[in-house]
């Protein structure tokens, strides 16, 4: 084939009003692909090259996204069964099946029109082990209910009006005490409130406050969220824009799903007042792809708010004009750091910028940004609402306010609570998750998420904040996965690898290579086929990546596995033959 | 504004706005690179430059981080120099050991950074098995993506400065590859086959096809050129081997082009040694003998030479129109007469120049000069203009 001949090629007709209809938009490169998709069962490289000449792109800019998420596919395929293959799913399943052997389980399980995928985690670890209908989210469901999910059975999300004893309820106030999709409803509980409230400040005065109340950004790092908003406030170009982070991906975790499903308007709200204190004009919540449930949820909640004049041109008279755009990712976890989010919603492959410059000078279209997690934004509200003196007293510990936290795996009562923070691991256990299952003794947890550190019994009396990762202990986003004397921590550690290994974007050398082979080891260790040196080996690979990744994801990635080594050394010794 | 930072303890003044890796390098201080090239935008992606910065809970690329205030920078400490190593380790895993019969061996800079930093090549990882060798169909560059270290030069040089973004990456983790468009061979993804690529490449991941095999790096001598093709002069270096031309590579100190060629100038060298290449000028015989074109009938009668010899027809051939190498001063002797026979004859419009893009600025103008003063006439003309 010659490039005469390439070049005089029509585009496909169909292709080219796809492109058309989002407005021929190179940032919506990842809305079309997914279109496309939906329309023709899979892409082609045809498919995709007739919409990177609609877009004007450069083929391989639509085939290297077409390829990077998870969600989008050349394979031809009908009704989607995504399993998940996460840890805590992994954890709730009742074989001893490493995730993939599931996965070829689940396949042989159903025929027809179904295919069957892995996803590295749902965001579903209350309703574990998870699966993804299509768009529909089930659980809990193991292989042998393959047959009931295929005709239909979704379950339910978990009920979570009824507070456990202790817990402080702010941002989950309203859980089953409001229709989360009536306005109407949520304006008669006094959401919105305090966007009310700080439209009568100024915007210095009401960014002074969200300084003053100290709250810390929820997305794990713990960075102050005024600070950032300052940042962005400070710089003099605009446009100015803001990004709710609703990738939610990390294994362990699932508060922001909680949050969008039960009080869709306290997050619209908190990013509102968001706009306001930071000089922002606009806000896209990047929500991930397996949240389509959510984000349906979300569209809705801002047509309301814009109907109310809650969003939109000048917000309740106050001559602030404001507005927020959702936007779907479509199946990677490395889009939850910010900089690749930024990429991801620019319509590139999610790959994470070098940092500095950060997003509050140089962030979405070059423009000063502030990422904040959706907790973060949920919380604002209240501040606004309250006055950061009534946030800080909410808490008895020097962090203040609340978090929400999740407990996992053996614990009797399972899922999320709202509490101040210097909570210890020993609190969320036995006075919130009920004590450990009947016959299980406490052996690790994995605290904060799949990136957070596994600790032992010896960690169970420290208090938990953003700070006491020093102490050996990790907040991060408040996940805390327990698991009794059955569960190896050299298989955990393994299903962990997993997903990051899945999940890496492979952009930098230690990352893309070290959870590869940092997986190759561990998959054999956990068989109890080790080699010698493999101990050694895992070290100095968790080491590597942590210092000289390019990102959070691979800085990260040593995080368990040095905890885990640290504490389950022995473990770790025996696994080699 | 001034900036004082430390590098390995000696005290630096300098200016805002530039990496750490720029500032070393003024200052003599040496650290190692592979994704980086400054001819194009640094991305950070290899972590060989890694350097620790005093107080920082990471090392810092050094090629992408920009210097500030006070800022304290190890290029070599004990942390800095495991990484790389380990870097490096994870590289060689995947990567054939086949240096001994690879192309680029020689000036492969993973090879040397390999001999510096002392690696033991992995027992374990993929090496050489995941792609087809020599991968992909067009006529000048072998692709051997199981050397590919994923820098991505190969992708900043084709869509920096070739402006044709033919290279990209696909697939994530792993798995990641580098891709031609879409996942096609490289003239179905707009490629024009310059070579950027390949002249980026730091590894044998990409070389070329017309000279695979032919020489080493160190039995090649470099004689710097300037490229006969058209008038941007390109400079680049030909590499001779046994007094013959084997390649065409890139000078990086090439005033006019830097790097860059097009596939002319890269690719069209197989001219110089070629059996039909003209070496002097030519003129018919009749222009040196009598002057006084052949009759057609002579002209026919050479076409027709080699049947009427079979026939066994008797026939006068003509030697007339046959080709006769001679010395510049005869065949422009020749053309200089012919000029001036047509002029005096016909006037000075009756004769037209056609100039070349292989000419230089300061050729052209000659012509001019000689068109419209010597001759008299504008009929004057170039090809670029066609």
């Amino acid at each position: 084939m010659t490039n005469k001949h390439i070049i005089h090629k029509p585009i496909a007709p169909e292709i080219r009003n796809i492109a058309l209809k989002h407005g021929n938009d190179r940032e919506a490169a990842l809305e079309v692909l997914k279109e496309i998709q939906t329309h023709h069962s899979a892409l082609t490289v045809d498919s995709v090259t007739d919409a990177a000449r609609s877009l004007k792109l450069p083929p391989h800019r639509l085939y290297g996204m077409a390829t990077f998420y998870s969600m989008l596919s050349f394979e031809e395929r009908g009704k989607i069964l995504r399993v998940c293959d996460g840890p805590v799913c992994w954890l709730k399943r009742a074989t001893t099946d490493d995730g993939r052997q599931t996965i070829d389980k689940w396949s042989s399980m159903v025929h027809g029109p179904w295919s069957v995928e892995r996803t590295s985690c749902l965001g579903l670890c209350d309703r574990a082990p998870a699966v993804l209908v299509n768009d529909e989210q089930a659980g809990p469901a193991d292989v042998d209910d393959a047959q009931k999910v295929c005709e239909g059975w979704r379950g339910a999300p978990t009920d979570y009006s009824q507070p456990r004893k202790g817990e402080v309820r702010v941002m989950t106030a309203l859980i089953g005490k409001i229709d989360p999709d009536s306005i109407e409803d949520s304006l008669a509980n006094g959401v919105y409130d305090g966007l009310k409230n700080a439209l009568r400040k100024t915007p210095e005065e009401t960014l002074a406050e969200v300084e003053a109340s100290g709250l810390q950004g929820r997305g794990g790092a713990g960075f102050p969220v005024g600070r950032k908003w300052r940042f962005v406030a400070s710089e003099k170009r605009t446009p100015r824009y803001l990004i709710c982070n609703a990738d939610e991906s990390e294994p362990l975790i699932f508060k922001d799903r909680v949050l969008i499903d039960t009080n869709p308007h306290q997050l619209i709200e908190g990013i509102a007042i968001g706009g306001y204190a930071s000089g922002a004009s606009e806000a896209w919540i990047y929500i991930r792809g397996e949240y389509e449930y959510q984000a349906r949820r979300l569209e809705n909640a801002i047509a309301q708010a814009k109907s109310k004049n809650l969003l939109g041109e000048n917000i309740l008279g106050s001559g602030f004009s404001f507005d927020i755009h959702v936007h779907r990712g479509a199946g990677a976890y490395i889009c939850g750091e910010e900089t690749a989010l930024i990429e991801s919603l620019e319509g590139k492959r999610g790959e994470p910028r070098p940092r500095p410059p950060y997003p509050p000078q140089y962030g979405f279209r070059g423009q000063p940004t502030a990422v904040n997690n959706v907790e973060s934004f949920c919380a604002v509200p209240h501040i606004l609402k309250n006055g950061a003196e009534w946030w800080k007293s909410l808490s008895g510990y020097k962090t203040p306010g609340t978090k929400l936290y999740m407990a996992l795996g053996h614990v009797k009562n399972p899922g999320l609570f709202e509490a101040p923070f210097g909570l210890t691991l020993r609190q969320i256990i036995e006075d919130f998750g009920g004590g450990m299952l009947d016959g299980s003794t406490f052996k690790f947890a994995l605290c904060g998420g799949a990136a957070g550190m596994v600790v032992d019994e010896s960690l169970l009396d420290v208090p938990i904040d953003y700070a006491s990762a020093q102490q050996g202990i990790s907040l991060g986003a408040g996940a805390f996965l327990v698991c009794d004397q059955s569960v190896s921590v050299v298989a955990m550690l393994r299903e962990l690898l997993h997903f990051f290994a899945a999940e890496s974007c492979g952009k930098c050398t230690p990352c893309r290579v070290g959870t590869w082979r940092s997986l190759e080891i561990l998959n054999r260790m956990a068989e109890g086929k080790g080699q010698p040196g493999d101990v050694d080996e895992l070290k100095s690979l968790a080491d590597l990546m942590q210092d000289s990744s390019f990102c959070g994801l691979g800085q990260s990635v040593g995080i368990p596995m040095k905890s885990a080594m640290e504490h389950f050394g022995s473990e770790f010794e025996k696994a080699v033959k | 504004m001034t900036l004082n930072i430390k590098i390995n303890g000696q005290l630096i003044q300098t200016e805002p706005g530039k990496t750490i890796l720029q500032v070393a390098k003024e200052h003599d201080v040496r650290i190692p690179t592979l994704c980086y090239h400054k001819d194009l935008n640094p991305t950070g992606n290899c972590r060989m430059c890694v350097v620790e910065v005093k107080g920082g809970r990471f090392l810092q690329a050094a090629c992408v981080t920009p210097v500030w205030e006070g800022m304290e920078i190890e290029t070599a400490s004990q942390k800095v120099m495991k990484d790389r190593k380990l870097t490096l380790e994870l590289m060689l895993a995947n990567h054939p050991q086949d240096c001994l019969i690879c192309d680029a061996a020689g000036e492969c800079e993973l090879q040397d950074l390999a001999y510096e930093y002392k690696v033991e090549v992995p027992t374990w990882g993929a090496k050489g098995t995941r792609y087809p060798v020599d991968g992909d169909p067009n006529p000048f560059i072998r692709v051997d993506m199981n050397k590919c270290i994923l820098c991505r030069r190969c992708e900043s040089a084709c869509a920096e400065i070739q402006v044709r973004d033919v290279w990209g990456v696909s697939k994530r983790g792993f798995s990641e590859v580098m891709v031609a468009g879409a996942g096609v061979p490289m003239l179905e993804a707009r490629c024009e086959s310059c070579g950027q690529c390949v002249a980026y490449c730091p590894t044998g991941a990409l070389s070329n096809k017309m000279n695979y095999g032919v020489a080493r790096a160190h039995q090649v001598k470099k004689v710097t050129t300037t490229c006969s093709y058209c008038g941007v002069g390109c400079q680049f270096d030909l590499l001779v081997k046994d007094n013959k031309v084997i390649g065409v590579q890139s000078n990086p100190n090439a005033s006019v082009n830097g790097m860059a060629l097009c596939v002319k100038g890269r690719y069209g060298y197989d001219y110089i040694h070629h059996p039909d290449r003209l070496v002097k000028p030519r003129v018919r015989r009749y222009l040196l003998e009598s002057g006084k074109k052949p009759v057609i009938s002579d002209q026919l009668s050479v076409i027709s030479h080699q049947s009427s010899v079979i026939s066994g027809q008797s026939s006068v051939v003509s030697d007339q129109w046959d080709w006769v190498d001679v010395e510049w001063d005869v065949a422009l002797d020749v053309v200089a007469k012919k000029f001036a026979e047509t002029r005096a004859k016909f006037g000075a419009d009756a004769l037209g120049f056609l100039t070349s893009a292989k000419c230089l600025n300061e050729e052209n103008y000659l012509m001019n000069k000689l068109a419209r003063q010597v001759i008299g006439t504008n009929n004057i003309d170039h090809c670029a203009r066609l």
